[in-house]
């Protein structure tokens, strides 16, 4: 049964931006209906996608994948080398499922906050949309040029939206972060083009050597290929070459003596070749996360980028940086990533500590929450770095929390920025004898982000918390000082949130007297209602019932982190032997 | 999941005040009166369905029912559960909480009349109840955790309530953080037995601990979880570890040594929160964790725990013997007691501390409320006043003669005090004679190997008991007797010529002081062992087996074998707290009016007590100050180093290219120009001997030939 809905994800945005081309600029209030619906569109088919999704569906490694479409996109023979192949292969897993939903909600809640923008409409809806489009193309491609393609596709929308339409020193902050993310993507290109050298679709070379019978792909025919492959007799001219992230993920699929093979014993630097490769893959990634100490291109893009903007580059754009460490470096190296488990973990807690004593030293308020974006992320990496159930449910639901918290805190940043035209801390007292509501849901979204319980942030946290505090003991990861120190974060984000509460919210009212004649300090309106309430439902909602979300994934992240330490520990075994032989 | 009829209503009580709390934040406003009825009758139905459970539970049943909360579906991970466990313990605690909580609220109809943001402070009442109620009622470290901190974050919003006061939002702040590192060492410590025993609940926990036994390196046992067998021998230092961390808990929400600084300054929420949260209920919470993880602490994290009790006893009295707020009194008071409570837990007095967990309850919640009716008093005697703007409604100094102007204040609040002196006839002396009854006994059996060091603890148990009938009686004179010390009439501070208050904040008052007398909690007012209280929450009761077992058993048999120490511990107190009221009245009764107002805090010791031991200036310049300046720093090295280098980077890549760029020019470019120019050469040259002479042709040819001949002959 197959309905195409995965496609409808991916490319309803970009239908309605077809949409809006034909539209004139000067009709704004159509412009955002459309942009609007192109965005509805995608939550309503991410909610159907939620409700058919099967969670408990999950067997071993890569056959979870759910609404699968696969379509031979470019295929062509290198002669002695092979044939090569890059396909149109789009699939949802437990993994993905919590991240869809997210990037569908946050769309619509992006755009009511662009309601205000002015500057340019349609050029803006336009780019919006593609971005829209590239980022749940991210989340669902399960070939690896396709991610590619997506993940690089999302930097020239996100480099004009912020470039544009952002504050005074925009155009350093857009260089900025294009600069940083696409050093990451090099790193990145380099181990895709490695893994396509070295791994081979089972699949297609069974049908290209004509042992399916039927045409009809088989358990048999894959095992055999495979073992004809690592006996070495299929001819190099035979071999499909693939980018399809899960034949990546079995060893059997890798060509004797490619560079990336696990016996191959290439060495770079005294390291396996695939442990570089690794560390590229991560690097490139980590500075999505942001991981300290490649963040600061975030502080810069979030105080630049306008409201909706950094609304969705923290909701969603940075959930790519610790998705494709969950989709794609873990899974492919897990040797490297039980080896390098302390590096990960360390630097997890390194943002987490870091991220939080700066935004304690902001006295930007949206700094403030792009330093918390960068202690709150650092969790991701400490859960997947402790290999444990627990820790990488977290990581992933982590993912998820903070996509809605965070989304909350900018649009509550938002609210007194687009009354002030400030949003410094000290600039402001005792808002909240003028905007009570207002004060109300900065509130909720603090606490929500502190880690309160009953707030989705609460689950994340004392699941990876308690995955680090146990990793020893049950995998053998992360030294035990590790979580230790990074509870401390949890104080620490109290104190930064509980501080800015203490000196722009509470206390007698007062504003600067510059910016009194300006400001119009008013509560909440209904349009700002309408994004707030929903998010705050939200968080809510997967705070107290956890299984709405653990339900979907619990099954596939569990199953998947099991597999990444069990290969994990069986490959760095023959990897290093192959080094130290 | 279905659960019984008792655990059910459980469930409702638990309920109702979150219900309340949401109808009346969300449409407070427009419900007449602002709903204060509405929050109180639910709150008061919750507390008829309490007594109800009472009468079910006490003595008689447990319920426990228990349903999934979520899972993740793997081999090595049980289900996280959810459930109410309902024991002696449980139906005490929710009978205390509704009630003080009804009571409170009740009060504040008077108390709080008027204020801006009433319905607010009914709703955050109704947080605040349905948060403390979770913590007695589940059945699980993890949610009993999460109820925890929505405690903690309830107090916030009340302490904070008059948001427009910076005193009240740096409070909050301070509460807030300062619990936040109790609860990171609470956190730990459950990750630490989680990680071991793979589950939060209770029971189950406590079962695993019953299996099983210490062995010459440690704590061994072993169970099968998803028929997968898991044998761990766990060392006594680690269990100690875990066990400490679990009490890390207790000490930042029962305000113990070295984390009560958050305490006194919690005073600047309203009265009856203070009284409701910051006396009867909340800070004993930690005490209650204690108690439900009894089985969980070897002996000598019960040793330590018992050390930081003493400690704690000691300095909030110390503190409290030079406080001139009337708040500030009864909050290092409550440090003090709370101190005693943790004293009993950590020397096995477990029954003796619940105890006076109870009895503490209710004289402390009077004690509050009647603090309350004096300022309310007060301030409506300085509203008539308008010029006297800087006089501090709740400075005892201020006060003086209440007692002929307000005499059921007077007397109500004559009974709290000598139940928290420990006279006997209240209820006070049962609890505090019982646990330094158990804590004598401990020292016995713990200097039995001839160390006599552990006396100290029981000493300064006794040693509180002087400062403690000490502070109170000075505390009561600035009030109550001598003269009126404002300027004003002293009438003016009675509601009208009748009444001395608001009927609805004296019954709550009268009520509580009836029961801080002994005879409601044992038939025989001068002994506790008695007490239905103390019978009925022992640990006899349950069949758990304690890490500290041994000790435990150890304690309660040199007790029970205590039969002459039991008397003269019950005469020494009584007389140690005679003592102390006899020193204040010396001390006191001889000082005229000007003297009392003009008291200041002069000597080394009396500023020591006044500033708390300067707690707070010490964390500060040790803690807060380098937090501060490291965050700043760390910052500096985001803009100064990882920027620096990378905009500097930048600027050495334009420079490298630049360079390229010159090198492209001069080079790669000038090399193909070379090459054109001198094709261009050569061929103007070529040009210029194409001449059209044939002379020129022929000595060009002769001049090749003699070259051809030269390069035969020479080579």
């Amino acid at each position: 049964m197959n309905d195409f809905i995965l496609s409808g994800l991916i490319f309803s945005p970009l239908l309605a931006a077809l949409v809006l081309l034909l539209i004139p600029n000067r009709l704004q209030q159509p412009i955002r209906v459309v942009a609007l619906s192109g965005t509805v569109v995608q939550l309503i088919l991410a909610i159907l996608l939620y409700f058919r999704f099967d969670g408990a569906a999950f067997a071993n490694g890569h056959t979870g994948y759910q609404f699968v479409e696969k379509l031979n996109w470019i295929g062509f023979s290198l002669g002695s080398l092979g044939r090569l192949q890059i396909d149109y292969f789009v699939g949802v897993d437990g993994i993905s499922i919590g991240l869809v939903l997210l990037t569908g909600i946050i769309g619509v809640i992006g755009v009511i906050s662009s309601w205000t923008i002015t500057k340019t409409v349609k050029g803006y809806f336009l780019l919006y949309l593609l971005l829209m489009t590239s980022v749940m193309g991210c989340f669902l491609a399960l070939d690896f040029f396709l991610f590619y393609l997506f993940f690089e596709f999302m930097l020239l929308p996100m480099y004009f939206l912020i470039g544009i339409w952002g504050g005074p020193k925009r155009e350093y902050a857009a260089i900025k972060f294009f600069i940083y993310t696409l050093v990451g993507s090099l790193f990145i290109l380099v181990v895709m083009i490695g893994l396509y050298t070295s791994v081979i679709d089972p699949v297609a070379t069974a049908a290209y050597l004509e042992l399916l019978p039927n045409g009809v792909a088989s358990q048999e025919a894959v095992l055999q290929v495979q073992q004809m492959l690592q006996q070495n007799v299929i001819s190099g001219s035979e071999l499909v070459r693939t980018f399809n992230i899960p034949a990546m993920m079995e060893p059997a699929n890798y060509i004797p003596g490619s560079l990336l093979h696990v016996l191959s014993g290439s060495v770079l630097w005294d390291l396996p070749l695939r442990f570089i490769a690794f560390l590229l893959l991560f690097a490139g990634f980590a500075i999505k996360v942001p991981s300290v100490p490649v963040h600061t291109w975030l502080p810069d893009a979030h105080v630049e980028a306008p409201t909706p903007i950094s609304v969705l580059l923290a909701a969603i754009l940075l959930k790519v940086g610790g998705y494709g460490l969950i989709r794609i470096v873990y899974p492919i190296f897990p040797d490297a990533g039980a080896y390098f488990s302390i590096l990960v973990g360390g630097l997890g807690v390194l943002s987490i500590i870091y991220g939080a004593l700066c935004a304690l030293a902001m006295n930007d308020l949206k700094k403030l929450i792009a330093y918390s974006s960068v202690s709150h992320m650092g969790f991701v990496l400490l859960g997947l770095a402790s290999l444990t159930v627990e820790g990488v449910n977290g990581a992933v639901y982590m993912m998820f929390s903070h996509g809605i918290i965070s989304a909350m805190l900018f649009l509550v940043v938002g609210v007194i920025y687009d009354r002030s035209h400030n949003r410094m801390i000290l600039n402001f007292r005792g808002l909240a004898s003028r905007m009570p509501a207002y004060t109300s849901f900065v509130v909720i979204a603090f606490f929500a982000s502190l880690g309160l319980p009953g707030f989705s942030g609460f689950i994340s946290e004392l699941m990876v918390l308690l995955g680090g505090f146990s990793a020893p003991d049950v995998t053998g990861m992360l030294p035990r000082w590790m979580t230790v120190v990074a509870v401390v974060g949890l104080l620490l984000s109290a104190a930064y949130y509980l501080w800015a509460l203490q000196r722009m919210f509470f206390g007698k009212y007062w504003i600067f007297p510059e910016l009194r004649e300006k400001a119009n300090i008013a509560d909440l309106t209904t349009r700002e209602y309408l994004m707030l309430v929903p998010l705050a439902i939200l968080t809510l909602l997967f705070g107290i019932f956890p299984h709405l979300l653990l339900d979907k994934m619990g099954v596939a992240v569990t199953g998947f982190t099991e597999l990444v330490l069990q290969n994990g520990q069986e490959q760095l075994n023959m990897v290093l032997s192959t080094i130290i032989r | 999941m279905a659960g019984t009829p008792e655990t059910t209503t459980a469930l409702v009580v638990l309920l109702l005040p979150l219900l309340g709390f949401a109808v009346l934040y969300l449409f407070g406003k427009r419900i007449p009166r602002q709903g204060d009825w509405l929050g109180i009758s639910f709150t008061g139905l919750a507390f008829i369905l309490s007594v109800w459970l009472f009468a079910q539970t006490w003595n008689t049943a447990t319920y426990h029912t228990r349903t999934t909360w979520f899972s993740i579906p793997s081999s090595i991970v049980s289900d996280f559960t959810a459930g109410i466990l309902l024991d002696n313990l449980t139906v005490l605690m929710l009978v205390i909480v509704t009630f003080i909580s009804m009571l409170v609220q009740l009060f504040s109809i008077g108390y709080m009349h008027g204020d801006k943001g009433y319905y607010r402070y009914f709703a955050y009442l109704g947080l605040f109840t349905f948060s403390m109620l979770g913590i007695v009622l589940v059945d699980n470290l993890l949610l009993l955790f999460m109820f925890w901190e929505l405690v903690g974050f309830s107090s916030y919003l009340l302490i904070g309530f008059w948001y427009h006061k910076p005193a009240a939002i740096a409070a909050n702040k301070k509460a807030f953080l300062v619990n936040r590192v109790g609860d990171i060492g609470l956190l730990l410590g459950l990750f630490a037995f989680y990680t071991y025993f793979r589950t939060f609940d209770l029971e189950a926990l406590r079962a695993l601990i019953s299996t099983g036994n210490w062995t010459g390196n440690g704590f061994a046992l072993g169970y099968t979880l998803n028929n997968q067998p898991w044998l761990l021998e766990l060392s006594p230092v680690f269990l100690t570890f875990a066990g400490l961390g679990l009490f890390m808990g207790c000490v930042g929400k029962s305000a113990q040594f070295p984390l009560q600084v958050w305490l006194p300054d919690a005073m600047q929420g309203p009265t009856p929160v203070s009284s409701l949260i910051h006396a009867a209920t909340m800070v004993a919470a930690g005490v209650y964790l204690v108690a439900r993880c009894y089985a969980f602490f070897t002996p000598d994290a019960l040793t330590v725990i018992a050390i930081v009790g003493a400690i704690t006893a000691l300095i909030g009295a110390l503190a409290a013997l030079k406080q001139y707020d009337i708040k500030a009194v009864l909050a290092f008071s409550t440090i003090s007691q709370l101190g005693y409570m943790v004293m009993g837990m950590g020397t096995g007095a477990y029954d003796a501390s619940l105890f006076h967990l109870t009895t503490h309850a209710f004289f402390k919640a009077a004690l509050f409320l009647n603090a309350g009716i004096i300022i309310h008093a007060m301030h409506r005697g300085l509203h008539h006043m308008h010029h006297l703007g800087n006089v501090d409604a709740q400075d005892i100094r201020n006060m003086g003669g209440l007692r002929k102007t307000m005499p059921v204040t007077f007397y109500t609040y004559l009974v709290a005090a000598a139940a928290l002196a420990g006279i006997p006839l209240t209820s006070g002396f049962l609890s505090k004679d019982a646990i330094l009854s158990v804590a004598w006994a401990w020292a016995q059996t713990m200097s039995a190997n001839g160390n006599s060091l552990y006396f100290i603890v029981p000493v300064i148990g006794f040693v509180v008991v002087v400062l403690t009938a000490y502070y109170m009686t000075r505390h009561m004179w600035f009030m109550f007797f001598g003269s009126f010390r404002t300027p004003f009439d002293v009438h003016q501070i009675r509601l009208s010529h009748k009444q001395e208050t608001e009927r609805v904040m004296l019954l709550p008052v009268i009520l509580l002081a009836i029961l801080s007398l002994g005879i409601f909690f044992s038939l025989n007012p001068l002994s506790f062992s008695g007490s239905w209280v103390v019978s009925g929450i022992s640990l006899k009761n349950y069949s758990i087996t304690l890490l500290a077992d041994n000790l435990v058993q150890a304690v309660r048999l040199q007790d029970d074998a205590n039969h002459w120490p039991h008397i003269v511990i019950g005469i020494l107190s009584a007389l140690l707290a005679a003592t102390g009221i006899a020193i204040a009245l010396i001390k006191y009764n001889r000082r005229t009016s000007e003297e009392l107002l003009q008291e200041r805090p002069t000597g080394a010791f009396a500023k020591l007590s006044y500033n708390h031991f300067y707690l707070d200036q010490l964390y500060n310049y040790t803690l807060v100050k380098p937090t501060l300046l490291l965050s700043r720093g760390l910052y500096r090295v985001d803009k100064r180093v990882i920027d620096y280098t990378l905009n500097y980077g930048s600027k050495w890549l334009v420079v490298f290219s630049k360079i390229i760029g010159w090198f492209d020019r001069l080079v790669v470019d000038g090399t193909v120009w070379l090459i054109g120019a001198l094709a261009k050469f050569l061929g103007r040259f070529g040009r210029g001997l194409q001449n059209g002479k044939v002379q020129s042709y022929y000595a060009y040819s002769l001049f090749g030939f003699i070259l051809i001949i030269l390069y035969i002959v020479l080579f």
